[in-house]
């Protein structure tokens, strides 16, 4: 009897190891001194993820002291004491209900296209004040938003579509008459399985055709191709804290020992061009600099035996699989540079692959010890979006970025004149191309695919399509398919094309872009009016805008969402990720 | 069950002036096997698949691993290019064509023949070892020892094994190894009952008992009395074994979680391509081909094997 009473106990307890065992895996991973990346240490403020140490980054010659919030908030105005934290904004103030004044530290040429970006959609007070969770928003702050755009969200069915209903309330009733009563979001990974979606009738449009299908969608009468202006780049980038990429040489050599024209003969749908700079031409100054080192795989070897590594090395090539605009067949570019850094240099690169959120997150933070693909879709037309976000002095991506590069942006960021500003950025440029923080690859085109009877297709080439110009036949509902779901829908601290695109159909900014296009027309603000010297914009909000639950839209509503955006200080200043990049990246976050 | 103790030898008799001829069961086991011709369909293409994997490097017409970008005039993704039925002469050949990432289809496919076969083999050589040992112990020891160590495997089995080794390679990380370990511990359980079914009825026979009397330690009992006349259902087990592990192999690293490209592994190779169904279907047909195949080969010699093996499908077969 003992017997069998040992042999349960001892069975008992080995399957209760083993659940524990299984339950406890996520935590059991992480080296311990790493903190996990939801985990919030105990300060007043939630601080940018990006502070946090990393045991695996080389060790950092001192630690900066915590950072400060210096922001007053009152409900009218939101102001900081004074410039020296770096960032764009001194003030705004609710001058009247229907006027917004911002004042700027420094002049911003960039400030109304800025205004147009949809993370600084316009989100009602009383909302981000009830939606404040203790670390994060809450369910209801991350998923079911509220804005003042032509369609209100009915349903978020994870794993399967997004369901908006249009609003009937909208200020432009003048647009939305003939929108379609629902609009669907949906998402597949595979460019064949969307198409066969849209061959079989079951979407009225999707996103990134694959390169392989656009004769496809031209042949058919029943689909319509739509290209879309490359307006992004795809980039190998290096992190130069990390052995052998802090060798100046090494990344010199890796930047000439890489045919980009195979790769984008290869690899890339027609249209696309190999990037001669890190910013598309397209884009005023963009182009600005000499044009990046022709391949030399010799004069790459020489090089990389001069930094001391004349067998190569070996390290990890990183991506996510996610196909992008600039990155239409990851794996196979992927593969392609990894057989050229062994052919060219004799690198041996071991291909990793992450999940996509975990993957940004490691690259926006430096915490990636090889090579890392990734690109950018500009959000505004604007060279300061392209250079400023990846080379600034606070980015973390590719290490330290020399003065040599993150000076001039400074500089060139406070001249609207694009002419005057030519020469700063050539400098920039050319500080990129010395020190080859990443090796610019290739401007990819990209395509939508529509069904013939759409009217109003889009293929917008910022990626932000406005889907209540669109309407298929006398179908009521509009049903698009793009990549991936949306990882939130609190857009005010997300940076994925795909989740923003939702979001741009719910909530609006003071500004829009119309559609198929970068030019820019008024949305939530009729006007912005600057003075001489760019430093403050008077804006006239656009009265009788209600948002989707009832209550006006009015000046205290623009300044609650800068508030919630800008000030770590402020109680409303949580989000999904909490790194709230593009409101520091734009604007700078106010705290010193 | 208790028939397949005799197998050690029949020996030469003479009873009632007749002689019978000795033969051993191997020789019997093998004189069955050859005469089920599916079996042997399975032996040879194992050969073919063996002999492809040993010469992979000097059969392979190409670098697995090198892009012809550049070397040669071909496009991605083109179709498959055979002098014999018609295509150009000018033209480079590939028999099976080119892939996404503009290298020897046909190359590619070779080598990964050599790639199955060793996860195959080593997994499930592992899992026989380890399965062996427990199933062993558990069914000599017996109670508690016993009880221990099957409920761990009934919880093993419990879950659905591609399910668990898709955990167990998230927990260890993507790549080939892991992907074996993974599959090799999933696949432990199954041989410990074989082998502990196999060790309970054995281990109360009569000679058994006489070597424990002679004062036999319990290794020698183990492994010189009862596993060695206990092995037989194990080599089936085995060899049906090395079909699901290559099947599982290959379906990890079509959801990218076993052997990591380049490598020239049949799953991942479906996996890269899987899009490219409709617009290139030699892609995805070659390497779904090869699996089958190869699955197909083992199943078909495991169940001769079986029938071979098993004297109560002696009078099925002869």
């Amino acid at each position: 009897m003992n017997r069998k009473l040992l042999a349960l106990l001892a069975t008992s307890l080995l399957v209760l190891s083993l659940v524990l065992a299984a339950c406890a895996q996520p935590t059991a991973t992480p080296t311990p001194e790493q903190p996990a990346a939801t985990e919030i240490p105990e300060t007043p403020e939630p601080p940018a993820v990006t502070e946090m140490p990393t045991p695996t980054q080389a060790p950092a010659e001192e630690t900066p002291p915590p950072k400060v919030p210096i922001a007053t908030y009152d409900g009218r105005s939101l102001s900081v004491p004074d410039c020296d934290y770096g960032g764009y904004i001194k003030s705004i103030e609710a001058t009247d209900d229907y006027t917004v004044t911002f004042t700027l530290c420094k002049p911003d040429p960039a400030f109304e296209v800025k205004l147009a970006f949809g993370v600084f959609s316009i989100y009602p007070k009383e909302w981000i004040e009830a939606t404040t969770g203790p670390t994060t928003r809450t369910s209801e702050g991350l998923e079911k938003p509220v804005g003042t755009g032509p369609y209100i969200l009915q349903e978020w069915r994870r794993g399967e579509s997004v369901v908006l209903v249009k609003n009937p309330n909208y200020w432009n009733q003048e647009l939305i008459k003939n929108a379609p009563e629902t609009l669907v979001f949906r998402w597949s990974t595979e460019s064949a399985a969307r198409l066969l979606e849209l061959q079989a009738g079951t979407i009225d449009g999707f996103d990134n055709v694959g390169p392989e299908d656009f004769e496809v969608v031209k042949n058919d009468p029943n689909l319509q191709l739509v290209i879309r202006p490359a307006l992004n780049v795809f980039y190998i980038g290096m992190t130069n804290t990390y052995p052998p990429f802090d060798n100046i040489k090494v990344r010199q050599a890796i930047a000439m020992g890489i045919d980009r024209q195979r790769i984008v003969d290869t690899f890339y749908p027609p249209g696309s061009e190999v990037a001669s700079h890190f910013t598309p031409c397209a884009i005023p100054n963009g182009c600005a600099g000499e044009p990046w080192y022709e391949f030399n795989p010799e004069a790459a070897r020489a090089l990389l035996a001069e930094a001391g590594y004349p067998n190569g090395f070996k390290t990890k090539l990183y991506y996510r699989d996610v196909v992008r605009g600039y990155l239409p067949q990851v794996a196979n570019v992927a593969q392609d540079i990894q057989a050229q850094l062994k052919e060219n240099l004799n690198i041996e690169a071991e291909i990793v692959v992450m999940e996509s959120g975990a993957f940004l997150e490691a690259s926006a933070s430096g915490k990636l010890d090889g090579f890392h693909l990734l690109g950018w879709t500009g959000d505004y037309p604007h060279i300061t979006n392209f250079l400023d976000y990846h080379f600034g002095k606070e980015t973390q991506q590719f290490g330290k970025i020399p003065p040599e590069i993150y000076e001039p942006l400074i500089e060139g960021g406070q001249i609207a004149d694009v002419e005057k500003a030519a020469p700063v950025y050539e400098r920039a440029n050319n500080a990129i191309r010395e020190f080859v923080p990443m090796v610019p690859v290739a401007h990819g085109a990209s395509a939508a695919a529509y069904r013939a009877d759409v009217v109003n297709p889009q293929a917008s080439p910022l990626g932000n399509e406005r889907f209540v110009f669109s309407k298929g036949g006398d179908r009521d509902t509009f049903i698009f398919m793009q990549n991936a779901e949306p990882i939130s829908l609190f857009c005010a601290d997300e940076t994925d094309g795909e989740t923003l695109r939702v979001c741009e159909q719910i909530t609006e900014a003071l500004f829009a872009f119309k559609i198929n296009s970068t030019e820019l027309e008024p949305a939530l603000a009729e006007s912005c009016e600057p003075n001489a010297n760019l430093t403050q914009w008077v804006c006239t909000l656009r009265r009788g805008v209600k948002f989707h639950d009832g209550s006006d839209f009015t000046a205290e509503d623009v300044v609650a969402t800068f508030n919630m955006g800008l000030n770590p200080g402020s109680p409303t200043h949580v989000g999904n990720t909490n790194l709230w990049e593009y409101y520091d990246y734009l604007w700078g976050l106010m705290w010193k | 069950m208790k028939e397949r103790h005799g197998r050690a030898r029949i020996s030469s008799l003479d009873v009632e002036g007749l002689t019978y001829r000795s033969a051993s069961l191997w020789q019997i086991t093998w004189r069955r096997f050859f005469r089920r011709k599916s079996a042997l369909v399975g032996l040879g293409i194992l050969a073919v698949l063996v002999f492809i994997a040993l010469t992979a490097h000097w059969i392979a017409p190409y670098d697995p691993y090198k892009p012809l970008i550049g070397i040669e005039n071909v496009q991605r993704r083109e179709k498959p290019c055979i002098h014999l039925l018609g295509c150009p002469k000018d033209r480079p050949q590939h028999i099976m064509g080119i892939d996404g990432n503009v290298r020897d289809q046909f190359s590619r496919l070779l080598y990964g023949a050599r790639l199955s076969l060793v996860i195959g083999i080593s997994t499930v050589s592992f899992a026989i070892i380890i399965g062996t040992i427990l199933g062993a112990v558990s069914g000599y020891f017996g109670g508690w020892v016993d009880n221990v160590i099957m409920r761990f495997m009934d919880v093993l089995l419990a879950f659905p094994s591609l399910l668990l080794a898709i955990t167990i390679v998230t927990v260890l990380g993507p790549g080939l190894i892991n992907a074996l370990i993974a599959i090799s511990i999933v696949s432990i359980p199954a041989y410990a009952r074989v082998v502990r079914a196999g060790v309970l009825s054995v281990r109360e026979m009569d000679y058994v008992a006489a070597s424990r009397a002679l004062g036999g330690s319990h290794f020698h009992l183990i492994f010189q009395r009862i596993l060695p006349n206990a092995l037989t259902p194990l080599v089936v087990q085995g060899t049906l074994g090395i079909a699901t592990a290559i099947l599982e192999s290959a379906a990890l690293s079509f959801l990218g979680l076993g052997a990591q490209p380049p490598t020239p592994e049949w799953g991942s190779m479906l996996g890269a391509e899987r899009n490219q169904v409709f617009t290139a279907p030699h892609l995805v047909f070659f390497p779904g081909f090869a699996i089958m195949l190869t699955v197909l080969a083992f199943n078909l010699l495991g169940d001769g094997l079986r029938d071979a093996l098993d004297p109560r499908l002696a009078h099925i077969s002869e």
